[in-house]
């Protein structure tokens, strides 16, 4: 299931995805505009820039933006480099695989629906880009955001 | 022709053959399919037209049906003319039986479809837009008019740019036996061309030059790890998910299995992975992870690795790591310079020939295939973003210069390596084929 850490992500993407492309916006600004706490929003930044969403330049004009075009960004694939793998319970995960004591995972009717869960997830997620994804609100909303920057 | 759904192939070496049984799956009455082959066999291809017994193919024989919905044809074809050897285990069987099998698979079709199968033996060389269709005009003047064209050009024979001197060696008669010579390239057309050298009797040293100077691993029994799209990072970086893929080479030893398993159990997502990937990532996979990643996952039958490495232990095959500088001529024999990698020192190697096995992923607008120079020049088709293949969309439609997709033109095989990356070898082409059938021929 999407953590706290995948949200704020994903925010702070579709945050950049607002922005003129090009354009550094710093972590204080990005935090303070969408209600996340800083440090953790550094760290977050940190690992989406090791995964080559985003861009980062240091100095006085410096911060964060998107290192490709939003179309290109797909919500799943951010999904994955913050929370790991798209399974919603561990036995359902073959790379992060952990056993249930408590029952046989051949036999698991519960084991065997999540698969078909998380295909779903996986269906969803990996087809909407940010750029969708900023797009879902509407124009009044849009104008809202516009003015909140400002 | 005009009434009905008329396909024109062109190519008829493994994927326009592969294709053409997919496509005459189809049960429409009024389907007409026209397979065009240069080369006086049909079947054969580039990988397939050796006649040496000692080229293997580098799949097992349960790896390499041509029908994507019946996936022991092939070995049923060995079993059936007593030709799967009688110890258990992955079978790699003699590429020419490939063609032979290939061959027998469209004789077979043909004689079946008398009506709906035609096969021309000529060199296309023009296409070009019609109405409604297509018109492909054929180097002896003829030309052939269909709703659609699908590019089945396969590999380029042509020598690769800026290696005037090297050639190919099934093409060139044997030299000097006891001559020094050198292969350009260390990869599975290297281990054939050294195979080519010793068939013929070839006594002299052989080098075979890269830039890594590294050979294939050989085959072995793996279990390939089962693995789904939702757990494999997609869209990242190269080095991300390069780590990624390490971590979990990493842990399947730990569990005890082997590397193969990961290689082999990634497979399936090869082409979502390179789809996904963004541009640079693929650049930078292609300049510094691919060749790396071919010895890995392009590997050798057993009994070929043995014989190329024991050729290696003794010293008359020598593989050198670095980059070739120049090549010069002197009385009948090249003197090449070679810059040793991690070296600034320059060798000079004096060789009596140079064999070209530097690998089938080169630019596709100058390479020697004409109608596929023809296009491009026409603008009704363009390379790949990467220059390793043609423009085409994962419908394997074909993207005109102007960024329009066709909706008549198609290619498959590896003139679509730039969209879909691994699609070299049968078990790829042949789902691809099934595919594109279903498309245009429903």
């Amino acid at each position: 299931m999407l953590t706290r850490k995948g949200k704020y992500g994903l925010k702070a993407l579709v945050y950049l995805a607002y922005l003129q492309p090009g354009q550094f916006n710093l972590v204080g600004d990005i935090a303070a505009k969408n209600n996340i706490p800083k440090k953790f929003l550094d760290a977050i930044l940190g690992e989406l820039r090791n995964a080559g969403f985003v861009q980062s330049r240091k100095g006085k004009v410096g911060g964060y933006r998107l290192a490709r075009p939003a179309r290109e960004i797909m919500v799943g694939h951010v999904v994955r480099v913050l929370d790991g793998p798209l399974a919603p319970i561990a036995c359902a995960s073959r790379t992060r695989y952990e056993r249930c004591e408590d029952c046989d995972e051949t036999t698991c009717q519960v084991r065997h629906l999540m698969f078909e869960v998380r295909q779903a997830v996986a269906d969803v997620l990996d087809n909407r880009s940010l750029a969708e994804m900023r797009d879902i609100v509407g124009d009044d909303e849009l104008a809202a955001i516009i003015k909140y920057q400002n | 022709m005009s009434a009905g759904n008329s396909i024109v192939v062109i190519g008829g070496g493994a994927s326009g053959v592969i294709l053409a049984a997919q496509l005459l799956r189809s049960s429409d009455p009024s389907l007409r399919v026209t397979l065009i082959e240069k080369q006086s066999e049909f079947g054969q291809g580039f990988a397939y037209s050796t006649n040496l017994p000692v080229h293997l193919l580098n799949v097992s024989a349960l790896g390499m049906s041509a029908l994507d919905d019946d996936r022991e044809h092939f070995w049923r074809w060995l079993k059936g003319r007593n030709l799967l050897p009688d110890e258990p285990g992955p079978f790699y069987a003699p590429r020419s039986l490939y063609g032979e099998y290939l061959r027998e698979l469209l004789d077979e079709i043909a004689a079946q479809e008398p009506v709906r199968l035609r096969l021309v033996n000529a060199e296309a060389v023009t296409l070009t837009p019609a109405s409604a269709g297509v018109e492909v005009g054929l180097a002896n003047g003829v030309s052939i008019i269909a709703r659609k064209a699908v590019l089945a050009a396969g590999h380029d024979r042509g020598p690769a740019a800026g290696q005037d001197h090297a050639r190919r060696i099934e093409l060139e008669p044997p030299g000097d036996p006891s001559s020094t010579v050198m292969i350009l390239g260390t990869g599975l057309s290297m281990a054939d061309a050294w195979l080519t050298l010793q068939h013929r009797g070839h006594q002299g040293n052989v080098i075979a030059l890269s830039r890594r100077g590294r050979m294939p691993m050989p085959h072995r029994p793996s279990k390939p790890i089962t693995l789904d799209s939702a757990e494999i990072p997609l869209g990242t970086e190269l080095s991300y998910f390069m780590r990624w893929f390490r971590g979990l080479v990493d842990a399947s030893k730990e569990a005890g299995g082997d590397w193969r398993d990961v290689i082999d159990g990634l497979r399936p997502f090869n082409q979502k992975i390179w789809q996904n990937w963004p541009e640079g990532a693929k650049r930078r996979f292609l300049e510094h992870t691919k060749a790396w990643w071919d010895i890995h996952r392009h590997r050798m039958p057993p009994t070929v690795h043995q014989q190329v490495s024991a050729a290696v232990a003794t010293g008359q095959l020598t593989l050198v790591a670095g980059r070739l500088l120049k090549v010069s001529g002197e009385d009948g024999s090249h003197v090449v310079d070679v810059q040793r990698r991690h070296s600034r020192c320059i060798e000079k190697f004096r060789v009596a020939r140079i064999y070209d096995c530097t690998g089938i992923v080169r630019d596709v607008s100058k390479g020697s295939i004409r109608i596929v120079r023809s296009l491009i020049d026409q603008g009704f088709a363009r390379p790949d973003p990467l220059r390793i293949g043609l423009n085409v969309t994962t419908n394997c439609a074909v993207i005109d210069a102007n960024g329009q997709t066709s909706d008549r033109l198609y290619a498959v095989g590896p003139l679509t390596r730039g969209t879909f990356f691994e699609i070299d070898a049968v078990p790829d082409i042949r789902t691809q084929c099934a595919w594109l059938a279903r498309q245009i021929a429903a």
